[in-house]
């Protein structure tokens, strides 16, 4: 009964898994100031890039313009979580583009503060270092709310997202 | 769409608010939250921080973490409401959402049934239903025989005549709050 729809294309899913790996190495491997930390951070600061030109020119849910930000949307799911009705969304749904902007802006901040303080100006100044610091555990709180809600969504919906960020495909029953 | 748009607005407004104002609330709240029990980390790492700014910090905390709840579940409960109200609008609707409403918290019905019943007392079929709810009709049904079981009531007949008869007896205005 269950309908296969090819979702996720091959830029997206290596994008996504790629960004778990660089992330998770500077954040819990690499020493910062080091020279793996800055490689990995340049390597981090590419697939964003890569990302946002995807966005324009990528297959039909990987373009921003496929999930725009909209108050609606996010209305609409919450209340489909309020009275148990399961309205699967093909691309992102709206709770979770939110999410996609939160992190692409944030792992850029985290990019842009970490350049900067490789360049002689900001070498060493307490606020681009805070600044980086607070932008990283922002991003892991928000990585840890996307985790869970990926679980939640998968149980709710009764569609496997995580294996589709793998296989490109969702299973929508 | 402009009478869609102007149906959900009324709907917000008979459901008794506007859900929008929650859900930045909670959003607020919850990003104060996140920087109390930052703080507070931040403080047990110190080591050096006295009891006495702990507590009061990890109460503010506790209180907040409340409030968050309470808000998230008046938002469900609103949306809940809208989302039964849809398209059936005037005086008589928010009285019968009140009246619904009233109902299904006394026979004690989980969202899901809520939902199917507010669908069933609407006149959907159960192959409608389903299509509605996007899940198997099987579903529904198991859903519609734990509501006539909860509500001691034998059928769609009856389910709708209950809500009738209490919208007969009582004054239509005044029993809409």
């Amino acid at each position: 009964m269950s309908r296969r729809i090819a979702v996720w294309d091959p830029v997206v899913r290596i994008f996504h898994w790629s960004l778990v790996a660089g992330f998770a190495a500077n954040a819990f491997y690499t020493r910062p100031g080091r020279d793996a930390h800055q490689t990995v951070g340049y390597v981090i600061a590419g697939l964003i890039a890569l990302r946002l030109v995807w966005g324009l020119v990528g297959t039909t849910h990987a373009r921003f313009g496929d999930f725009l930000p909209s108050l609606r949307g996010v209305l609409g799911q919450v209340s489909d979580m309020a009275t148990g009705r399961r309205r699967v969304h093909v691309g992102h749904s709206p709770l979770g583009a939110l999410m996609i902007y939160n992190l692409i802006l944030t792992i850029a901040g985290i990019a842009a503060t970490g350049y900067a303080l490789t360049t002689v100006s900001f070498f060493g100044v307490e606020w681009v270092e805070e600044m980086h610091e607070a932008l990283v555990t922002w991003a892991e709180v928000s990585i840890v709310l996307h985790v869970a809600a990926v679980i939640i969504e998968s149980r709710r919906l009764g569609v496997n997202l995580p294996v589709s960020m793998v296989t490109g495909y969702k299973d929508i029953p | 769409m402009s009478d869609l748009d102007d149906t959900s607005r009324t709907a917000a407004r008979l459901a008794g608010g506007k859900p929008l104002t929650l859900v930045l609330l909670i959003l607020f709240q919850s990003l104060c939250t996140l920087f109390f029990v930052f703080d507070v980390i931040e403080d047990l790492k110190d080591g050096a921080t006295s009891l006495w700014h702990l507590a009061p910090e990890a109460g503010a905390t506790l209180g907040l973490i409340i409030g968050i709840v309470f808000e998230s579940r008046s938002l469900m409960q609103l949306l809940r409401r809208q989302a039964h109200m849809e398209r059936s609008l005037g005086v008589a609707a928010g009285a019968l959402a009140s009246l619904m409403d009233d109902y299904f918290q006394q026979w004690g019905l989980t969202p899901s049934e809520q939902d199917v019943a507010a669908f069933t007392i609407k006149g959907y079929s159960i192959a409608e239903i389903a299509e509605l709810r996007g899940s198997a009709e099987g579903t529904v049904k198991t859903h519609l025989n734990a509501i006539y079981r909860k509500s001691g009531l034998q059928g769609r007949g009856q389910l709708v005549s209950v809500l009738i008869e209490d919208l007969m007896n009582a004054p239509l205005l005044g029993g809409a709050k």
